[in-house]
């Protein structure tokens, strides 16, 4: 069933946050070193980042933001050793086996919303994955 | 399909509301590229997702919006260049 785009999609947690594992899904046009860059211009794919990647094997690829910051340090916008630091003291119940990085700029707004998002949901669920934070630029 | 409890942190907080985001954490006047902080800033960084963690285990309102400030938080502060040289 179609959702109108005027509700809040919301689902509750079901679990404390002490036992929720979490995914990264960033619009920041984060992705590994190793695979193809960006569209700049525009492009609504995406690119899977495995749960045990080390920050130094990721980079951004985005025009639409000034991402020196991130060159530098990618906690900036994708806080995976932040994270990992919290699933070390139990404050979190650990860090999902895959996270998301996706450029965010598009002209194509139909597919972002009827194919792209939902594929890209379906991946998370298909996961360890028990919570999403999302990131931007 | 099943959803996934989800937070986003946004510093365009009137960009992202449009979408219609389940939970939005805001940390206040954040520049562009700087979502948790600075580079190698990890209190801060560690600070601003403890709190949107904690609006994630919030029992609230879909939609809601919440902001703080962050006072170590100067937008510019270049002493990671200095952490940098100093190796």
């Amino acid at each position: 069933m179609p959702m109108s785009r005027r509700c809040i999609p919301y689902t509750p947690r079901t679990r404390e946050l002490g036992q929720s594992v979490f995914a990264l899904v960033t619009t920041a046009g984060v992705h590994l070193r190793a695979q193809e860059p960006f569209e700049v211009a525009g492009d609504n794919s995406w690119r899977e980042i495995p749960g045990d990647v080390q920050a130094g094997d990721l980079m951004v690829t985005h025009d639409h933001y000034d991402h020196r910051d991130a060159d530098q340090d990618i906690n900036c916008v994708f806080p995976i050793d932040r994270l990992r630091e919290l699933a070390a003291g139990e404050v979190i119940g650990g860090v999902a086996e895959k996270h998301l990085g996706f450029m965010g700029f598009s002209q194509n707004l139909r597919d972002l919303y009827e194919r792209v998002a939902p594929e890209m949901a379906r991946i998370i669920l298909h996961t360890n994955a028990d919570a999403v934070l999302l990131t931007a630029g | 399909m099943v959803g996934i409890p989800t937070g986003l942190i946004s510093i365009v907080p009137e960009n992202s509301k449009q979408m219609g985001p389940p939970r939005i954490f805001t940390p206040k006047d954040f520049k562009l590229g700087n979502c948790l902080g600075g580079p190698f800033q990890v209190e801060l960084q560690r600070k601003v997702l403890r709190d949107a963690l904690s609006r994630w285990e919030a029992r609230e309102e879909a939609g809601t919006l919440w902001e703080r400030e962050y006072a170590e938080y100067t937008g510019y502060d270049d002493s990671w260049k200095k952490v940098l040289e100093e190796g």
